[in-house]
């Protein structure tokens, strides 16, 4: 008999986290890293830092390519999975390679979040969650001097000192239920609000309404009590598990994967960590979704670890979760503007 | 950014359009403003047997030599694509059909190979060409519509390439052909959108000629064209086939003919024959077949007919390799068949040289009243460079023979002993010069005589008429700085560019080193070569043969042991390979 082959789907800071564990663990076993991203894995909370030039590209990078070598990983980048057969433990990727696997864990982070009656307008709006996005970001602000901001997730505060430290103009279409996740109430709002504007931001509440492209660098963005117009149109809305590949998996999916207090799926040797994971808490008798880096390494650990045989708990207190509509959270950063 | 220098290679099975969708990179590629150098490696058999590779490299400046690691892998077989795998630059970029026909189990997709740091993009070339034309077949043009977005070349260069090429199969194929192309183009701007990798367009000077496309097989057939030849005889064999092909093409048009012979004996005898006459004639072959020219070589030396023998190597020995490159007939080309038996023979670096060798070797052929041997190989006849249409040098095609004087009418000594050892040489129908032709020994008059002292003075009078040629031969050309070399690069045929191009990028890394490029085989110029030689410490000699031939033939005018450097890996030798050889020899590691 050969050796396991384990597989990780996702190469965020959960999935290398939790290669790097089961290689730790299991020293003879085959690992595979699999990743629809093109980019190694990096750090999405140094992106604005990358778009004001404060970082470098470099710095933008977590781990280089000679950490999997050395580890005997094998990296696959840019390879969506296109079907995941759990009765037949094997993953089918979107160019028909058929992997087979004994033990897998599910990483794949998220994606951003735009809320429903704001689809229409997805292509209008600049989103940041790749090293992409940030290139985008970065080639279109040398062409425009104004920014509107429409959401209010942690990103939305950093790309908004990111762009006042460009000399950008800046607009914040700020609303209560933009934010998602956060741990907000009307006192945080409102000292946030005081915040952005004694930095010289614009701050409009209300809800976002419509937006109109007049040209490339020209945007009229309309809320329910103002119009606006600047010359680029960022949403932050928070993430959403990117899971949309699992349909027909057979794994139960809520807001994201759901898991057990082990992150195991129900499924033997099959494991879901980071954003994409919904996490059962005995104590509340509920689930909850983690929400940054630090949680994400923390998660892929444990998932490994349990994979590799452990049997390793996810302990949060019930009083560092939060609720925002209708799910609990639990954020490792909270971002001061 | 610095120098812009790409290297794209085309990767598929037999079949699948390779060979085809290169060509049409390389033209389109030219006619954007950018130098090309490219070569075919193919298998052997016809058709669905083997791995086709086109290899192109493209830059602001002249190319010389190819790279040994790819920029970018077009994958149209991922099975044949795999073994590209280690030529792949650490950043290359690779594409591939990412929709195959059938489930691939781990390992047969090329995506499951390309190492972080690359870049992968999957396009669905089949799919798209199959929806956009009706037919499959144009998956290799949708690859290359998927090249053109990502790298941001001009469509309207391929468009015209594409045109040009299909438009005698009909509109209806010109259409099928464009549809997948942009296909191809079409659904790489929208999926790659943001990682397109857009290059700068050299362009073209608005003064600057046109540049075409010349393989080094066509470049000889326009040689040969341009210096009047009216026949060629010859016997098909791979790599020489296609200047038959072209002249078949050619020669009708001026009244000239292509005769297919039995085999090569008759082909070589042909042309002999032809010369004798007095008209223009040529063959061409690859290393069996000139084997069995040689006997008949060894005729026109002792006769003193003139002939243009092109031989095309290819590995051996025997049948040997037939589509993969090597050099290895020097010495029989030199040497080969029985007697003293010496010949001109010259060996061209690039296509350039292909044409101006080719048309200058009829002159010398009639001046020297001797087989005039083009060596070449698979890599010079295959390799595709654009370049200037060339047109024939002053002098070049003239006509070489040397009439004999109306004084020695009636009393004509064909072999007459002259201080250059060239007699003047009447053609048949001359009145009053009647003359013995033989392939015996023979006197003066031509009549056979095996005495000795004969024998001893007309061997002597064929070496002196030979040596003479060297007149009229090309000099060793130097590239290097005055004064003392560590190491100096001596390099000849198709391997001579890689040999400069390594020996640049010693001289830019602060190395004191320096090639000579020698395309004089026999007779060499000795003087010329020892000048060179007595400023380097060491004498290198990189050859696509094992024993070292050119290092046999010439190292003894070295006072030490030539460092001998040599492969017979059936492709062409790279500037790293030689470069990694001469740190060796000053003791600098690394590249």
């Amino acid at each position: 008999m050969g050796a396991r082959h384990l597989v990780v789907i996702g190469n965020g800071p959960a999935g290398k986290e939790a290669a790097a564990v089961l290689r730790d663990k299991e020293p003879e076993s085959r690992i595979t890293i699999i990743s629809k991203d093109h980019e190694g894995q990096y750090r999405p909370n140094f992106l604005p830092d990358y778009i004001s030039g404060r970082k470098s590209l470099e710095q933008l990078y977590a781990t280089p390519f000679r950490f999997y070598q050395d580890q005997e990983i094998k990296l696959r980048l840019g390879q969506p999975v296109a079907v995941l057969d759990l009765e037949e433990r094997r993953i089918i990727l979107d160019h028909k390679e058929v992997i087979r696997f004994d033990g897998l864990v599910i990483a794949v982070g998220g994606r951003p979040r735009i809320p429903e009656p704001l689809l229409v307008f997805q292509d209008l709006m600049y989103t940041l969650k790749t090293v992409q996005d940030a290139n985008s970001w970065i080639d279109r602000l040398a062409s425009v001097d104004s920014v509107v901001i429409v959401g209010g997730d942690l990103t939305s505060f950093a790309i908004t000192r990111a762009l006042l430290q460009l000399g950008k103009r800046v607009g914040f279409v700020f609303s209560e239920e933009a934010f998602w996740p956060q741990r907000c109430n009307d006192q945080i709002l409102r000292a946030a609000a005081a915040k952005l504007a004694a930095r010289g931001v614009e701050v409009v509440p209300g809800r976002l309404k419509r937006i109109v492209r007049h040209s490339e660098t020209r945007f009229e963005i309309m809320t329910d009590c103002r119009h606006l117009e600047a010359g680029l149109v960022g949403a932050f809305f928070g993430l959403v598990p990117d899971v949309r590949f699992l349909a027909g998996s057979g794994l139960q999916i809520e807001r994201g994967i759901l898991v057990d207090e082990y992150l195991n799926t129900g499924f033997e040797g099959v494991y879901a960590a980071g954003d994409c994971a919904q996490v059962y808490h005995p104590e509340l008798r509920d689930y909850w979704v983690s929400i940054g880096y630090d949680n994400a390494l923390r998660l892929g650990r444990i998932a490994a670890s349990n994979l590799a045989g452990g049997r390793e708990e996810t302990t949060v207190p019930p009083e560092s979760l939060f609720c925002d509509q209708g799910v609990r959270a639990n954020t490792s950063w909270w971002l001061e503007f | 950014m610095g120098k812009l220098d790409i290297t794209i290679e085309i990767c598929g099975m037999s079949g699948d359009g390779t060979i085809a969708a290169g060509g049409l990179l390389n033209t389109a590629m030219s006619r954007a403003g950018w130098s090309v150098l490219a070569f075919d490696s193919y298998p052997a058999e016809i058709r669905g047997f083997g791995r086709c590779v086109t290899r192109s490299r493209f830059g602001e400046t002249k190319q010389i030599a190819l790279e040994d690691s790819t920029d970018v892998l077009i994958s149209l077989d991922d099975k044949q694509s795999l073994s590209r795998i280690p030529f792949l630059a650490d950043d290359a970029v690779v594409l591939f059909d990412n929709k195959p026909s059938a489930h691939l189990a781990e390992g047969e997709s090329i995506a499951a190979h390309v190492a972080p740091g690359m870049a992968l993009y999957g396009a669905p070339f089949l799919d798209l060409a199959s929806s956009a034309s009706g037919s499959g077949k144009g998956r290799n043009l949708a690859a290359l519509g998927a090249l053109a977005a990502i790298y941001n070349l001009p469509l309207d260069y391929f468009r015209e390439v594409i045109a040009a090429k299909f438009k005698s199969k009909g509109d209806r194929v010109v259409e099928a052909n464009h549809k997948s192309f942009d296909a191809g183009w079409e659904y790489a701007r929208e999926q790659f959108a943001d990682r397109i990798r857009g290059i700068p367009i050299p362009g073209t000077a608005g003064e600057e000629p046109e540049k075409l496309l010349l393989s080094g097989n066509v470049a000889i057939a326009e040689g040969a064209l341009a210096a009047n030849v009216k026949s060629y005889f010859g016997y098909p064999i791979t790599p020489a086939t296609p200047i038959m092909e072209y002249l078949a093409g050619k020669l009708p048009e001026r009244d000239g003919r292509v005769v297919q012979m039995e085999d090569e004996i008759s082909a070589i005898g042909a042309v002999l024959g032809s010369f004798f006459a007095g008209t223009r004639a040529m063959t061409a072959t690859s290393g069996p077949g000139f084997a069995l020219m040689t006997e008949l070589i060894t005729h026109g030396v002792m006769s003193e007919t003139p002939a243009v023998i092109v031989d095309a190597q290819r590995g051996g020995p025997a049948t040997g390799l037939p589509t993969k490159t090597e050099q290895s007939d020097l010495l029989a080309a030199v040497f080969g068949g029985p007697g003293d038996s010496a010949r001109i023979v010259i060996a061209p670096t690039d296509v350039t040289e292909c044409y101006h060798y080719t048309a200058k070797s009829f002159r010398l052929a009639e001046k020297y009243q001797t087989p005039v041997i083009i060596l070449t190989d698979f890599f010079l006849d295959n390799r595709v460079e654009n370049l200037v249409r060339p047109t024939s040098r002053p002098g070049d095609i003239e006509d070489g023979n040397v009439y004999p004087a109306i004084a020695d009418r009636w009393n004509y000594h064909r072999y007459r002993l002259t201080e250059s050892g060239i007699s003047p040489r009447a053609l048949p129908g001359m009145e009053g010069y009647i003359f013995p032709a033989t392939g015996l020994e023979h006197r003066q008059e031509g009549v056979p005589d095996f005495s000795p002292e004969n024998h001893m003075v007309m061997s002597q009078k064929r070496r002196t008429k030979i040596l003479s040629a060297l007149a009229d031969l090309e000099s060793p050309v130097e590239y290097a700085d005055p004064g003392r070399l560590d190491v100096g690069v001596i390099s000849w045929g198709s391997s001579f560019g890689a040999a400069l191009d390594a020996v640049n990028t010693a001289r830019e890394q602060g190395l004191r080193v320096g090639a000579l490029k020698v395309t004089t085989m026999y007779p060499y110029h000795a003087e010329e070569i020892r000048a060179f030689m007595s400023r380097c410490q060491e004498i290198l000699i990189p050859e696509l043969n094992l024993s070292g031939q050119l290092a046999t033939l010439i190292g003894h005018l070295f006072p030490k042991d030539v460092i001998r450097l040599n492969m017979v890996t059936g492709i062409p030798i790279y500037p790293s390979v030689i470069l990694v050889k001469i740190r060796e020899i000053i003791g600098v590691q690394g590249r």
